[in-house]
């Protein structure tokens, strides 16, 4: 696990060896199709995206006309119209995913810190008693989860996702962090207790500034999770003004729909963030999909 | 050292634990043993509930509704989980074939865009993609011809609207199978490759003597993940049909969904639950062992 995770760019078998620079025209003749293909799948995967980007830019009267392609002139004022309702949703998103995720990398690093580093009697009884909760689909829990919020009087506040979600999200990153911390070499540690550390700053001092990129690759799986949840808050946010992103953009598509230009004007602003996200941390990305499809 | 001291001295430990599972009794094992207890012994939850046994599963078995949701999630289930694995084989075996790194690093990344759009943003692009009146699918239609079909009401049509939930998953490439295969590729020696190169084995021989054997585990983790996926779909039928016309597309899950925040039959909900997780538990169980037993 902590391989894969340290060693994204692997080794690959060289199908026909490459044998210096002039192997290029070589490569695509024997590749192309494969870029064709590949090129294939990419356009129909981004195509309803495309098709958003271009809608979103027209008024009422250029979609009648022709509601594919492009029309000038552009109508920015769509995203003016969308963004005052869409941008909002997306701070109250930024609040609580990222409340939830500052949560998780916590208590999660700080749990599986726990269980890597000492012995304790119990410890393995603790551990399998949370990674069984990986055993357990959310459709179980779903309306009794909504019961218990609803009892402890946290429905439509923000802790009725916060709370949950830092529930939720700790189990998979004390799996994946324990398997880490366990792997790091106790001398560092058994140095730092010989100078007279504390556990807590052994932890804060040392565990965690190691553990930075897998910390990252947690961070970013927990607030992907936590921002494209959809039905958690459906059912237990009920005022608009406090609507995380996908569940405002769900209202706002039901108050206009055929209204196309502003409808997928606030779609392209809604996927915005996580673009922005992921431009930024591309390569946690995609070692975390891959790893944490792995162990799951 | 009594079992007791040594508990004692770890107590600081525990301490530091405390915070994990204050918030895994209330939000997680409580919920789940909530669920049990709510569908096997009451009608509603806790004070107000009254014990009625199996009485909601016993109801379930005769609701003509669920076993329709029944027959849809299966179906939904096998074509999602036929799908997910086959089609992501070929992707991930083209992208790991090419001899730029570059080029596959970009084609990951590529094959990653569908994880980081909404889930819902999607699922509402393809309800505007399927609307009768102005959706693409239904110009693309007239485009090519085929103006007799240019104004299907591709979700509202109870012979239609299963097979139009199916189709929103296309290209069914989405995200984490691809790279599930893919580093299941990468993990495979080049010596092996080299070696059938030598024997002469051409790509498609290694493919099926190298890849596939060896990318078993990938296939059953894929395998697993899309059946829990498929058994509890809920978000893609409530938010493209809300399980109609006429329960064509009714689920399970949105069925439990729509009895408890509904009509507020929170015991009769938590039973369908219940049923749902035991069905994943078993074939995920059943999925392991009998491929192990094949190792």
């Amino acid at each position: 696990m902590t391989e894969r995770v340290s060693q994204p760019t692997e080794q690959k078998p060289t199908l026909a060896h490459t044998s210096g620079s002039s192997s290029l025209r070589k490569m695509m003749k024997e590749d192309w199709w494969k870029h064709l293909l590949l090129i294939i799948i990419s356009i129909f995967l981004f195509f309803p995206f495309v098709i958003t980007l271009i809608i979103s830019f027209k008024d009422m009267n250029q979609f009648s006309v022709e509601p594919f392609w492009p029309t000038f002139p552009l109508h920015w004022g769509n995203y003016t119209e969308a963004g005052a309702i869409v941008v909002p949703y997306i701070f109250n998103s930024i609040v609580v995913s990222g409340t939830a995720c500052f949560g998780v990398v916590l208590i999660g690093s700080l749990t599986a810190y726990v269980f890597a580093s000492f012995s304790f009697p119990g410890r393995e009884l603790l551990y399998y008693l949370i990674l069984i909760l990986l055993m357990i689909p959310n459709i179980l829990t779903l309306v009794p989860s909504f019961v218990v919020v609803r009892d402890l009087r946290l429905l439509d506040t923000n802790w009725a996702l916060i709370l949950p979600w830092i529930a939720g999200g700790q189990v998979f990153a004390i799996f994946i962090l324990r398997t880490f911390y366990a792997a790091m070499p106790k001398d560092l540690f058994e140095a730092a207790r010989i100078d007279g550390a504390g556990e807590l700053a052994i932890y804060a001092r040392i565990a965690v500034p190691l553990s930075k990129s897998i910390l990252g690759v947690v961070a970013i799986f927990n607030i992907l999770g936590t921002w494209n949840d959809f039905l958690w808050p459906l059912i237990t946010i009920s005022t608009p003004d406090s609507y995380p992103l996908v569940l405002g953009l769900f209202r706002f598509q039901s108050q206009y729909y055929t209204v196309w230009g502003p409808l997928m004007a606030g779609y392209v602003i809604g996927t915005i963030p996580l673009i922005i996200l992921f431009a930024f941390t591309s390569r946690l990305f995609v070692q975390g999909l891959a790893a944490g499809g792995i162990k799951l | 050292m009594t079992l007791w001291r040594r508990i004692v001295k770890a107590r600081y430990y525990y301490f530091l634990l405390l915070p994990c599972f204050v918030l895994l009794i209330l939000f997680n094992y409580y919920p789940a043993f909530l669920a049990l207890w709510g569908s096997i012994f009451t009608l509603d939850y806790g004070r107000e509930g009254t014990y009625v046994g199996l009485k909601n599963f016993r109801d379930l078995w005769n609701d003509s509704t669920f076993i329709t949701s029944v027959r849809n999630v299966v179906a939904l289930t096998l074509f999602g989980t036929i799908t997910a694995i086959t089609i992501p084989i070929f992707v991930a075996e083209w992208i790991f074939r090419l001899q730029s790194d570059r080029a596959q690093y970009f084609y990951r990344i590529i094959m990653v865009w569908p994880a980081i759009v909404p889930g819902l943003v999607t699922l509402l692009l393809w309800q505007f993609i399927y609307d009768p009146y102005y959706g693409l699918l239904n110009a693309m239609l007239s485009w090519v011809g085929l103006d007799s079909w240019a104004n299907t009401a591709w979700l509202a049509d109870p012979d239609l609207a299963l097979y139009a939930l199916m189709g929103s998953a296309f290209p069914f490439v989405g995200g984490i199978g691809v790279l599930i295969y893919l580093a299941g590729l990468q993990s495979i020696s080049v010596e092996i490759y080299d070696a059938a190169k030598l024997d002469g084995a051409g790509g498609m021989r290694q493919f099926l003597t190298i890849d596939l054997p060896l990318i078993k585990g990938q296939i059953r983790l894929n395998m697993v993940l899309s059946i829990i996926a498929g058994l509890q779909a809920l978000t893609g039928p409530l938010v493209l049909t809300n399980g109609g016309p006429v329960n064509a597309t009714m689920v399970p899950g949105l069925y439990m969904y729509q009895q408890a925040f509904t009509y507020g039959r929170l015991g009769y909900a938590s039973a369908i639950g219940v049923i749902v997780f035991i069905a994943v538990f078993v074939l995920t169980v059943f999925n392991l062992t009998l491929f192990k037993d094949k190792d």
